[in-house]
């Protein structure tokens, strides 16, 4: 996918400049002194993240801290039109590794940190360039009345229509990537042995399953609306959106089993214009007990090792990663789909309408 | 008196700058600026042909199409005698008409679409309905494939439809209608013979505007769809939010700015009342 240059030259990143800031005709509020703009999936995520990680932070170093939504396009747009204004990007790690590939990004400063200790970090998710704040993962969730008599406890059993019947769903390439590792996992493919993904055997599979398909989802909201609607009965979930559900009372339940694990990270534009204080904030973010907090509250897995013995039996039971994660689960391979996600776009588009 | 040239262009001007510096520029740049990135010209043609001849867009124009043209004829299905019945009536039955067509018109797509989510469910209202009355044993899939698309564009683009017909029918010369009536024809002849051909005009360009609306459609079926209802303004924004391979995405966009326009360009000569037709 790489195999042209996805950096313009600089008279294009200017043209392209000036294109982009033509419809800005708002006028920029002046930046506070001191303050770390920072991209964020938006939502309740800000008020986790206030209330645990912003708000302190501000506290203990005088540091604003602005939250803002980007979508991935506009993060790319910024670059690429020299106008970056944003200095730390929280995002998924396949997105970061995009910005990283175009030479968007500056290294984690991990040798001047001092609230976070680099061992610490897990070694899958600690990168020259990005660094993960947390883990959430994919489960096979399902609903608990309707497979009263026996629930699918893997992909397998997801795949086995027969024994399982209802509809169903799974993810489409708009979410960031289709379920074809599950599709492998179904086929009989070990999980130590997905990468690279046979894309074609994965198809194949799904051709088997796609009858019960009722829709492809392209947003976590999407599929939690579907599963407590009983739109569909089964289906690939983030566990965080599910948690909810089953906290709120629906009738829903999930296995560990086969969980894929993927990867939010951090990480900080090079011609950001508060490097330092972006530095500071991912430092701070994954101390232990900042993590602890804040996985807490979105039911999602720490990072840093030493945040797991903060939390209760009953939190770890619902987060993912640590030592379950390495047994049932697997990690989700971001480089492997960020060098195929536009051929793999191609195909998928191409068998969804066929 | 007509406006003089510099006259028309003075009262033009905003307009027009607005339009360039909001629309026309960004556009033509992300789309010269994107293409640019691929490189020479047989390097660029290789790539359109890699991405438009790839079989997912040419299936999903096929789509695109064919969702257009069901909706646009439903809409016209469903217009016409709504359109009619405004054009005839005054006061405050006119109001109430109108007040039904345009109010959900102010009202966000997206809001629209979620509320007929809520309704087509499977254990949505018409579902519960059609099982209470015994009328269905299981609940009707009309939500999540082309039935749910239909349903929802048909509703949201209803009203272009109704107001371009409302203008064509009100400009109907009543006295036509009266001397056909004096001079013995039935109300069926009237319609067909008179008060139809006489409106033939606004059906085209409500058919066009409905039909150039409806390819352009993002958020209804990316919403309402099932799996196989791709429509190229998805394709296009997989290809800038997901892949982020802007230059595919700028010649999908140029595949889909061509169709628009000329069927723009055709529209523009059946807009004008009478002008067509004489």
């Amino acid at each position: 996918m790489t195999d042209r240059p996805r950096i313009l030259r600089p008279s294009r990143r200017l043209l392209l400049g000036a294109a982009l800031a033509a419809p800005a005709l708002r006028a920029f509020p002046a930046r506070a002194a001191g303050e770390v703009i920072v991209r964020t999936p938006g939502g309740t995520y800000d008020d986790v993240m206030r209330r645990h990680v912003y708000d302190p932070f501000t506290k203990e170093t005088g540091i604003e801290v602005r939250p803002v939504a980007a979508t991935s396009a506009k993060l790319l747009a910024m670059f690429r039109a020299n106008n970056v204004e944003l200095d730390l990007i929280d995002t998924g790690d396949g997105q970061l590794l995009t910005l990283e590939r175009m030479g968007a990004l500056a290294p984690i400063a991990y040798d001047k940190w001092r609230w976070s200790k680099p061992e610490d970090i897990t070694a899958e998710v600690k990168n020259q360039y990005r660094v993960a704040n947390f883990v959430y993962c994919t489960v096979l969730g399902y609903n608990k009345e309707h497979f009263a008599g026996g629930a699918p406890d893997s992909w397998a059993d997801f795949w086995n229509a027969g024994k399982f019947p209802g509809p169903r769903m799974l993810s489409d390439m708009a979410s960031g990537s289709a379920n074809l590792e599950f599709a492998l996992l179904a086929d009989g493919v070990p999980k130590d042995k997905l990468y690279p993904l046979d894309v074609d055997r994965a198809l194949k599979a799904m051709d088997r399953i796609r009858p019960q398909i009722r829709r492809f989802w392209d947003t976590g909201a999407l599929s939690a609306q579907m599963l407590s609607d009983k739109e569909v009965v089964a289906g690939s979930i983030w566990n965080g959106r599910l948690q909810v559900l089953i906290d709120r009372k629906a009738p829903l339940a999930y296995t560990w089993n086969e969980h894929m694990i993927q990867v939010q990270a951090l990480g900080i534009f090079k011609d950001a214009k508060n490097i330092a204080g972006a530095q500071l904030l991912a430092d701070y973010m994954l101390q232990p007990e900042v993590q602890a907090k804040y996985s807490r509250d979105l039911i999602y897995g720490p990072t840093n090792t030493k945040a797991f013995p903060l939390l209760s039996e009953e939190e770890r039971a619902r987060a993912p990663g640590g030592e379950r994660s390495r047994q049932t689960g697997f990690y989700q391979n971001v480089t492997w789909w960020e060098d195929n996600r536009d051929r793999v776009n191609r195909i998928w588009s191409r068998w969804l309408q066929r | 008196m007509p406006l003089t040239l510099r006259a028309t262009l003075l009262l033009l001007l905003p307009a027009l700058l607005l339009l360039s510096g909001l629309f026309l520029l960004p556009i033509g740049w992300f789309l010269t600026a994107s293409i640019a990135e691929l490189g020479t010209w047989p390097e660029i043609l290789e790539e359109a042909e890699a991405v438009l001849l790839s079989g997912a867009v040419g299936r999903s124009l096929l789509t695109t199409g064919w969702i257009g043209l069901v909706v646009t004829l439903l809409t016209l299905l469903l217009g016409y005698p709504v359109s009619y019945a405004l054009s005839r009536v005054r006061g405050a039955a006119f109001t109430a008409i109108l007040l039904c067509i345009v109010l959900p018109y102010f009202t966000s797509t997206i809001v629209r679409t979620y509320a007929w989510m809520v309704l087509l469910g499977r254990n949505g209202l018409i579902n519960q309905i059609l099982l209470g009355l015994g009328l269905v044993a299981e609940p009707v899939n009309l939500l999540y494939n082309r039935t749910g698309v239909i349903i929802g564009m048909t509703y949201v683009l209803l009203p272009y439809m109704v107001l371009t017909l409302y203008a064509a029918m009100k400009a109907v010369d009543q006295r036509l209608l009266q001397a056909a009536e004096g001079m013995g024809a039935s109300p069926g002849q009237i319609f067909l013979r008179v008060f139809m051909p006489l409106t033939l005009h606004g059906v085209v360009a409500g058919l066009l505007i409905t039909f150039i609306l409806a390819i352009g459609f993002f958020v209804t079926p990316a919403l309402m769809g099932g799996p196989g209802d791709v429509m190229v303004a998805m394709l296009i924004e997989r290809e800038v939010e997901i892949t982020q391979n802007w230059p595919s995405a700028a010649l999908m966009t140029i595949v889909l700015l061509a169709v628009t326009l000329s069927l723009y360009a055709v529209y523009s000569r059946f807009a004008e009342p009478g002008e067509a037709v004489r």
